[in-house]
């Protein structure tokens, strides 16, 4: 009974220290500079919408790149999917939730068309992928002959931007992928061969229909993501050249925390975290006015500390295993 | 019999010899005292507007097609594509020339990168939108023997001085860093006239040095400055050369109070991340806040932060429709826009030199000449200028009046690139 209740405590504990003490140090950092962190429902907009947007592109790189498929592409599927969903709402004159709706079936079907390429010319991922982006990018750029789309003046599509939406969008994607990789057959047989793919072949698990699938998925999140910047501004800009390939950079601090926190609890609701946490940080930036060169050190400073971490998180628990035998051997004497 | 064979065949030699000397003198020099220079033909009933009472051109060939490869530092903003349709849609139906489009060029390697590959595909001369390195580019193109010229910007004073007499090096036309910081300067006084007190500004490429934006920037407050009160500065500075000099040091802009005005906000970059996103959105939300003066696009940006408040936005950039709808809708309030033709007189030089007449100064210089911005403050003038600016029938500078370019004297393409206003530009196209 006892060591269930420490199991708890621990599990809270790992679940919430890096947010929390994410959230802490922020604070601290905004009261010495004399700045509320959340100030206004602007703050808190700001802070749901980037939680939502990193949240989801976690997703999206994950559940590709956990199975050893790096996708480069997932940025290029949200530009498109984004462009041609505003393009459609604005000349129809159809509502917001359209556009939403709209935004996640191309991003779905552009997943299938990458992940349907990755199936059929079974060369590896990294070179696809960077193929699919620029071809997607390129379609963007035909599509819009290059000018992007900008539809600010449109008050019906930049209605969206707000704490509710932002947070239904978060659960209702927290809920959804969970679902799909928890409680379905695909979600099974993904996990299979995860852990041990010939196997899986073996016993009947179709791999190709399952790598679709994953694309699918991946594409419906990131057309989410796109319908989230777009609708964040009103406007789209074109990029080329591999332009659109940032995005997913903005999943990795995230997805490492989230493997952290998945530890404790389901590897989602840790990249759920992960979100929130990059997301306290990115509102401090904006909030103390942090110029985009320190931004970027402290990032990867952050990033290359929590990796060291990881990678010696073995050692350093010896470490803190053996100090401690050593203190309990003295209590003893 | 064969020796007199012999003399024969070298004398012809000799003679052939002589006359491509001679002729290579007359091209190369091509100003207006050259022998070979005509007047300009006028036929009966043609227009021709003569910007420079009794110019003097040639006639050129122009039956060879001309390779011209453009070099792009951007290729998807409203400004690049206008500019690109320009030359892709107009000028390469219109003249003998094919243009060769770089990819989007990232950084200085790129650049030397793209020239390499320009001059493979038989380009005869460049034309750079691109601004990473341009001494580098210009050397480039001089050791490959291929012509080169800026459009849309200005090489430094000292850069300048070190190519002007570079052969190879064709010039620049665009707007100097002096119009960049006077079409700053122009719009904060609109605003400051109008008795607004609070701004904000976006200060678009300040963060990576690019001068033409700390230029805007600098006449903005240095209108501040000259509005704020007997004490007002910035940061100390009270002359525009201190301000350039202080936003070089800051790579940014300092709010607070100069004199009687504030500034209240400021964001700079183009990171595109969430926490540029959030501070764009928290500048434009800012308490008090009256007017965003935007070194560069500013509608696109802030246009949806503001809704419902009552904050207006002045930007510089090109004749594009997302901007008309912005201005009809309140959202941009003001706009200094490049218009896609004003790349037509670099392409004039170029075209000319390339067909072995250039146009230098009358001391044998590259041109160095400066063409500003056209104005919209009201969302009729934004129609009025777009109509012209987006017609790809009828632009803003058209063949003909290019023509007058093609083969001129330096008084005549000076005088013609001087007068760039609307109306200016209208009138040389009728």
């Amino acid at each position: 009974m006892k060591k269930n209740r420490m199991n708890i405590i621990k599990r809270l504990i790992g679940i919430s220290i890096i947010p929390l003490g994410t959230l802490w140090i922020m604070l601290a950092f905004c009261s010495v500079r004399g700045v509320i962190l959340f100030e206004s429902e602007g703050n808190y907009i700001a802070f749901f919408r980037a939680a939502a947007a990193v949240m989801l592109t976690t997703f999206a790189l994950s559940i590709n790149l956990n199975s050893g498929r790096f996708d480069f592409s997932i940025g290029s599927i949200s530009l498109l999917s984004s462009v041609v969903s505003a393009t459609v709402c604005m000349k129809l004159g159809l509502p917001v939730g359209v556009m939403l709706i709209l935004s996640l079936i191309l991003g779905a079907v552009l997943g299938a068309v990458s992940g349907i390429i990755y199936v059929f010319i079974q060369l590896p991922p990294i070179i696809v992928s960077l193929g699919v982006a620029l071809l997607f990018e390129g379609a963007a750029f035909a599509f819009t002959k290059g000018y992007g789309v900008s539809f600010v003046t449109n008050i019906e599509l930049i209605s969206f931007p707000g704490i509710l939406n932002y947070s239904l969008v978060i659960l209702i994607g927290l809920v959804a992928i969970i679902f799909l990789f928890e409680y379905t057959q695909f979600g099974y047989e993904y996990k299979t061969l995860l852990s041990g793919q010939k196997v899986a072949v073996n016993i009947g698990i179709k791999e190709k229909t399952n790598a679709i699938l994953c694309y699918i998925i991946s594409g419906g999140l990131m057309g989410v993501v796109g319908f989230i910047t777009a609708t964040n501004t009103g406007n789209i800009q074109i990029a080329l050249n591999f332009g659109s390939i940032g995005v997913m950079f903005t999943a990795f601090l995230p997805m490492f925390i989230g493997g952290f926190i998945g530890r404790f609890c389901n590897e989602k609701i840790g990249y759920l975290l992960g979100a929130v946490t990059t997301a306290f940080i990115s509102l401090t930036y904006a909030r103390l006015n942090v110029s985009s060169s320190v931004q970027q050190i402290v990032t990867a400073i952050i990033l290359v500390i929590f990796l060291i971490y990881l990678n010696n998180e073995n050692k350093l628990k010896q470490l803190f295993m053996f100090d401690r035998k050593v203190y309990a051997d003295k209590e003893q004497k | 019999m064969k020796k007199v064979l012999a003399l024969a065949l070298c004398l012809m030699m000799v003679g052939t010899l002589a006359s491509g000397c001679g002729k290579e003198t007359t091209e190369n020099k091509g100003n207006a005292d050259n022998i070979g220079i005509t007047e300009a033909p006028t036929q009966e009933g043609e227009v021709t507007p003569d910007v420079t009472e009794g110019a003097k051109k040639v006639e050129i060939d122009t039956s060879k097609t001309i390779k011209i490869g453009v070099l792009v530092s951007d290729a998807t903003t409203p400004e690049a594509l206008a500019f690109r349709s320009y030359y892709t849609d107009y000028i390469q139906k219109q003249y003998n020339v094919e243009f060769v489009y770089s990819d989007e060029l990232k950084d200085a390697a790129g650049e030397k990168s793209a020239i390499d590959t320009l001059v493979t595909n038989n380009c005869k001369a460049i034309i750079s939108f691109s601004s990473f390195d341009r001494p580098a580019q210009i050397e480039q193109c001089a050791g490959a023997k291929v012509y080169y010229a800026v459009a849309t910007g200005t090489l430094t004073q000292e850069q300048y001085d070190k190519y002007k007499d570079n052969e190879y090096y064709v010039g620049a036309i665009g707007p100097s860093l002096e119009d960049e910081y006077q079409t700053g300067y122009d719009m904060a006084k609109r605003y400051i006239d109008l008795g607004n007190t609070n701004y904000a500004i976006f200060g678009g490429a300040i963060p990576y040095f690019t001068d033409m934006h700390i230029y805007r920037a600098a006449g903005m407050l240095t209108a501040m400055v000259e509005a704020g009160g007997a004490d007002a500065n910035y940061l100390g500075a009270t002359t525009k050369e201190a301000i350039v000099q202080q936003i070089y040091a800051d790579s940014g802009i300092q709010t607070g109070n100069i004199g009687s005005l504030s500034i209240v906000a400021y964001v700079g970059g183009y990171d595109m991340n969430d926490a540029w996103f959030a501070q764009c959105a928290q500048m434009a939300q800012t308490k008090d806040l009256q007017v965003i003066l935007a070194v560069g696009n500013g509608s696109d940006f802030f246009g949806a932060a503001i809704k419902g408040a009552d904050v207006k936005i002045a930007s510089v950039d090109a004749y594009a429709s997302s901007y008309g709808d912005a201005m009809n809708a309140g959202m941009l309030d003001y706009l200094a826009g490049k218009f896609s033709a004003s790349i037509g007189p670099v392409f004039a030089a170029v075209y000319s030199t390339v067909n072995g007449y250039p146009i230098r100064t009358d001391e044998g210089y590259a041109l160095a000449l400066s063409q500003g911005y056209w104005i919209a403050a009201s969302s009729d003038e934004f129609q009025k200028y777009y109509a012209v600016d987006s017609s790809k029938e009828s632009p803003a500078y058209t063949k003909s009046a290019l023509d007058i370019l093609v083969g001129s004297d330096y008084k005549t393409f000076s005088d013609f690139v001087s007068k760039y206003s609307f109306d200016e530009v209208v009138q040389l196209s009728k």
